[in-house]
């Protein structure tokens, strides 16, 4: 087993827990339990191609605040930590020290000398909201939201549930008239255009 | 359909057109068609319409289609030269590196120029500090090829209130109004004002043997993936290959135009996709390379047909300002092409506003309706843009926002220019662009007078919640226009009449570069119908041995 493989197996194995926990107070128990083995099942099988564990655990933590798990998934569901470790393996390669060092810095400023990880939820919120004009804030941002909205074969957005969040279908390849509510009521004003 | 040939690089050709975009496509089949020898270099990969995806992160993040910006173009800005240029994100003169140029990507709103717009100067009188002029010719010199645009290229619309004269009727209906389009027609009505349909390169039924829109969405900054966006790779390339004399030859970057001794152009040198240096030799050189490109090319082959020094100067990025929108209901902008209906009420300049300049407003999606890219953007600049209270306004407004944009004129000023860097390069070893721009303040005052409009317009439409930045100096382009202007007089224009170099009797310049005013925001339109007519001139000096 390879180092990254390994790496991907702890990160699951650690962060189950805490997704798990948040998963299950805001989606059907059952539903969540299936679903969270399966995707589990299914990405073991692959390892990260760049992140370490405990820096996996840590980038999913922050991107798990830019976009919460609410009433609807966030960016844990949609396995959005999948993007930063593939599109960092790749095409995002570049960034990789800067976030390495970002994350490094904003462990460091935690007095307690807790992982940002193991904070509350509002302890997160109030240190993310202190770095939220860093550069190193400005690319997890990025990453985040590119992972959760991106097309799935960059390891992200799993299953559409990034752009599920939308409530429509933005990427079909044709669309019918009308297409919403003012051009409707147009047409029935002005049925010739 | 003819075989497609593949010229010999050492033998000469009649064309070598640099350059495949809104100019070089037509001017490449036009000539090719009429049976000239035609060898298109276009430093872009040959893509196809099924090539073009949905794929955000790999058109804007990566940039498959514009480009890896400065890290590989090397391209700088300053706003003025007291500043040192620097290297942003993004390359600050930005277009598609494709098979068909950045008419793959356009936005395709088509707007003619009116009789006023070539000769704004005589009526308007001299503005201090610019280069502003009248065009040597008129309107109803460049009408016939507007009107071939619309036939040949394709483009659906229908008269707007105070349309200037055309000779023949559009030859496709518009498309299907929209709901920013009918929320602009609802402020429009309540403003005195006329919501004018926009007229598109983009197909509203079968023309020409292609396929109409079926309103996917993803027009700007995309290619058209069934091809029914009318970009020079989907209604020229096909016909100049299919004549049997043009060769298309992609990912060949041009480095050096060869002068003889005799004043003449003999070869143009390039690198191929393997970085090796070839050359092809031509009885001709027809440079459609872009408003920044054509500039640093001739500049960088040794100050190439530039006895005026006009060559990079006056350059024209046309000034913009929006206004953004949220609505009770869903307008699902996602949908169709971006607008469908443009306020043309301010496109005249008025000597009583106080400042020259006008414009157009239309009601679009904007740029941020694809899901990343709204997703990035979708707050006003100051709020908090992460969290759950922004993950709720995504999932709420991503269906429920508009745009009112303004596309503006820009004056032409020596201190906006293109200029070789003196120390960075590109990938390929060439000196680097230096793009130098500052808005004339008239410019700004008009897009921020137009600004002031849209938000009227928007108000009225009925928006729940609208922001704004205000209209500022621009630090990139989209639009690069005015670097080797038109004109009669040698010692301040770069071509003549007839697109060719004042200096060099076989060298013609055709595309952004040659405009000698900005138009009022949308110049595509202009820059193909420059091309048809360049193509005509061509021609008929070739045919008369007169090149």
């Amino acid at each position: 087993m390879n180092p990254h493989e390994l790496s991907r197996r702890l990160f699951l194995r650690q962060s189950a827990g805490v997704a798990g926990a948040t998963w299950a107070k805001t989606i059907l128990p059952a539903l969540a339990a299936i679903s969270q083995a399966a995707c589990t099942a299914k990405e073991e099988q692959a390892p990260f191609l760049v992140l370490q564990a405990d820096e996996a655990i840590e980038f999913e933590a922050i991107a798990a605040r830019i976009i919460p798990t609410t009433d609807t998934p966030g960016a844990r569901e949609a396995g959005v930590i999948y993007f930063f470790d593939q599109s960092l393996g790749s095409f995002n390669a570049p960034m990789l020290p800067m976030l390495q060092n970002g994350l490094s810095e904003l462990q460091a400023s935690i007095e307690s000398g807790s992982k940002f990880s193991e904070l509350s939820e509002s302890e997160q919120d109030a240190l993310l909201e202190a770095n939220q004009n860093t550069g190193f804030f400005g690319l997890v941002r990025m990453l985040t939201f590119a992972g959760f909205f991106g097309m799935s074969e960059y390891g992200g957005n799993k299953d559409g549930i990034g752009v599920k969040l939308l409530g429509v279908e933005p990427h079909a390849h044709a669309y019918s008239y009308p297409f919403g509510y003012y051009d409707a009521e147009y047409m029935k004003e002005n049925p010739n255009g | 359909m003819a075989d497609t040939p593949v010229f010999n690089t050492r033998e000469e050709v009649d064309f070598v057109v640099i350059g495949s975009g809104a100019a070089g496509g037509i001017l490449a089949k036009e000539l090719s068609t009429a049976g000239f020898s035609t060898v298109v270099l276009e430093q872009g990969k040959y893509r196809k319409a099924a090539e073009f995806t949905h794929d955000e992160i790999k058109n804007f993040l990566n940039g498959e289609l514009l480009g890896k910006g400065p890290r590989e173009s090397g391209m700088t800005f300053r706003a003025d030269e007291s500043q040192e240029a620097k290297a942003g994100q993004r390359d600050p003169a930005m277009y598609a590196r494709t098979v068909g140029g950045s008419s793959v990507v356009f936005s395709a709103h088509f707007w003619r120029m009116r009789p006023v717009d070539f000769n704004e100067r005589s009526l308007l009188g001299a503005i201090e500090g610019t280069n502003f002029v009248d065009w040597p010719i008129a309107y109803d010199e460049l009408e016939p090829y507007y009107s071939k645009v619309e036939w040949d290229m394709g483009v659906s619309g229908a008269p707007g209130h105070s349309d200037p004269p055309r000779s023949r009727p559009f030859p496709m209906p518009p498309l299907t109004i929209n709901s920013s389009g009918a929320i602009m027609a609802k402020g429009a009505k309540a403003l005195g004002l006329h919501a004018d349909v926009q007229a598109h390169a983009i197909l509203s039924q079968v023309h020409n043997g292609r396929a109409p829109c079926t309103n996917c969405g993803f027009c700007s900054f995309y290619g058209c993936e069934i091809g029914a966006k009318s970009s020079s790779l989907a209604a020229m390339i096909p016909l100049a290959e299919a004549s049997g004399h043009c060769e298309i030859r992609p990912e060949s970057t041009v480095f050096r135009i060869v002068k003889n001794a005799a004043g003449r152009v003999t070869e143009v040198l390039y690198y191929d996709k393997d970085g090796n240096e070839q050359g092809q030799k031509a009885r001709a050189v027809v440079l459609s390379a872009n408003g920044a490109e054509s500039p640093r090319l001739l500049l960088d082959s040794d100050n190439l047909a530039n006895s005026s020094g006009y060559v990079g100067r006056n350059l024209m990025f046309n000034s913009h300002a929006s206004v953004e929108g949220v609505f009770e209901h869903q307008l699902n902008e996602y949908k169709g092409v971006q607008a469908t209906r443009v306020v043309m009420d301010f496109y005249d300049s008025d000597p009583a506003r106080g400042f020259y300049g006008g414009g157009g407003i239309d009601a679009r999606g904007g740029l941020f309706l694809t899901p990343l890219m709204y997703a990035l953007a979708a707050s006003p600049p100051a709020e908090k843009n992460w969290g759950a209270a922004y993950k709720d306004l995504i999932a709420h407004s991503f269906s429920r926002q508009m745009g009112m944009f303004v596309s503006a004129t820009s004056l032409p000023m020596d201190r906006n220019n293109i200029t070789l860097s003196p120390n960075k390069t590109d990938k390929w070893g060439r000196p680097s662009i230096v793009v130098t721009y500052k808005d004339h303040p008239d410019d700004i005052a008009n897009a921020s007078f137009l600004q002031g409009r849209a938000q009227e317009l928007l108000d009225a439409g009925g928006a729940a919640r609208t922001w704004s930045t205000p209209a500022g100096p621009s630090d990139f382009g989209v639009h690069l226009l005015g670097t080797c202007r038109m004109g009669d007089d040698p010692s301040t224009s770069v071509i003549d009449r007839n697109h060719r170099a004042h200096d060099v009797p076989n060298l013609f310049i055709c595309d952004g570069s040659s405009l000698v005013t900005s138009t009022r925001g949308q110049p595509t339109m202009t820059i193909m119908a420059l091309a048809f007519r360049a193509a005509d001139r061509i021609k008929a000096a070739a045919s008369a041995g007169e090149i």
